[in-house]
């Protein structure tokens, strides 16, 4: 594949993550809304491991910019495990 | 979609947790096949493997970088919740889009790696309760969504999507329904209306989604 379809490919997620950033809407899913029509939202148990939410890091205060770094450290993520999976198909 | 941690009971969490290891092992070993015999792929032959579609990739490191871009793609386009209906958001699930391109054993793989990263770094989804999560969205909502597709793929493409995304979508939603009541949460009878309706104008949004990405990623690819 030629390197400027694959720049577009991988820039493509980081201009959703860009605008997920801004824009996505803050009021709950489905699943979310399920509970609290069902009124079984309070039995969450929030087990942490590491970042509580996207927009919840805890060393950047701007939600925007927490948000959208999450997405970058997510996509960091992914591409860091299929690199270690490549390593082992080789 | 995301289940969260508190809502099954044990033992449900640990059978299913189970069970999306298993798969994720037979899986794992399926793609790794796969991998290593991309060379051949390439060259023409996919109808035993699974691996359909978008040519754009000419071996093993081109078939995992693949893998990474749809994962990337995927976890994306999770991140973006959209307004469905007054105060409710939804987002894509992916399952279809994963699984036309990559087939059904591949597609489980990336929608549960991009599970687990959510899961596990950012609190999207219990890290108890990733196996029913798994089991939902990877297992159900692409996995066994793929075969839908495939049924219908060879009357009309847009119709395949279409009854796919709503299979995904929906026999998600009804087995997490199943999971719930399962787990004494709900009761089955009483809150199946409620969950269908709520899920099936998330169907539409899947499929139109779905449609928009792959058409893209055709393009960019030719």
């Amino acid at each position: 594949m030629k390197t400027s379809k694959k720049t577009i490919i991988v820039l493509f997620p980081v201009c959703i993550i860009l605008f997920a950033s801004l824009f996505s809407s803050k009021y709950p899913d489905t699943i979310e809304t399920f509970a609290i029509n069902q009124g079984f939202k309070n039995q969450t148990k929030e087990i942490v491991l590491i970042f509580n939410d996207y927009n919840d890091l805890p060393f950047i205060v701007n939600q925007f910019l927490s948000s959208f770094c999450s997405g970058i450290i997510g996509l960091v993520l992914l591409y860091i495990l299929y690199k270690t999976v490549k390593l082992f198909t080789k | 979609m995301h289940i969260p941690d508190g809502f099954l009971n044990n033992s449900l969490t640990v059978g299913l947790l189970s069970g999306a290891s298993v798969m994720f092992g037979c899986c794992l070993k399926r793609v790794h096949k796969i991998a290593t015999a991309a060379s051949s792929i390439a060259s023409g032959s996919n109808g035993s493997t699974g691996v359909c579609t978008f040519e754009f990739f000419n071996g093993t490191n081109e078939y995992i970088q693949k893998l990474t871009i749809i994962a990337m793609w995927v976890f994306s386009s999770q991140m973006f919740n959209i307004p469905v209906q007054s105060k409710i958001s939804a987002h894509l699930i992916g399952g279809v889009f994963t699984a036309v391109i990559v087939g059904p054993f591949a597609g489980f793989l990336v929608i549960s790696s991009v599970l687990i990263v959510q899961s596990t770094f950012f609190s999207d989804g219990g890290i108890l309760a990733l196996g029913a999560n798994i089991f939902n969205m990877a297992f159900i909502g692409s996995f066994i969504s793929y075969y839908v597709y495939k049924a219908v793929a060879r009357e009309n493409y847009y119709l395949a999507i279409l009854v796919s995304c709503l299979f995904s979508v929906l026999s998600a939603a009804f087995f997490c329904l199943i999971e719930l009541s399962v787990s004494g949460i709900v009761h089955f009878s009483s809150s199946f209306k409620n969950m269908m309706c709520l899920h099936l104008i998330v169907a539409l949004l899947e499929t139109v989604i779905t449609i928009v990405l792959l058409w893209l990623l055709k393009f960019i690819c030719k």
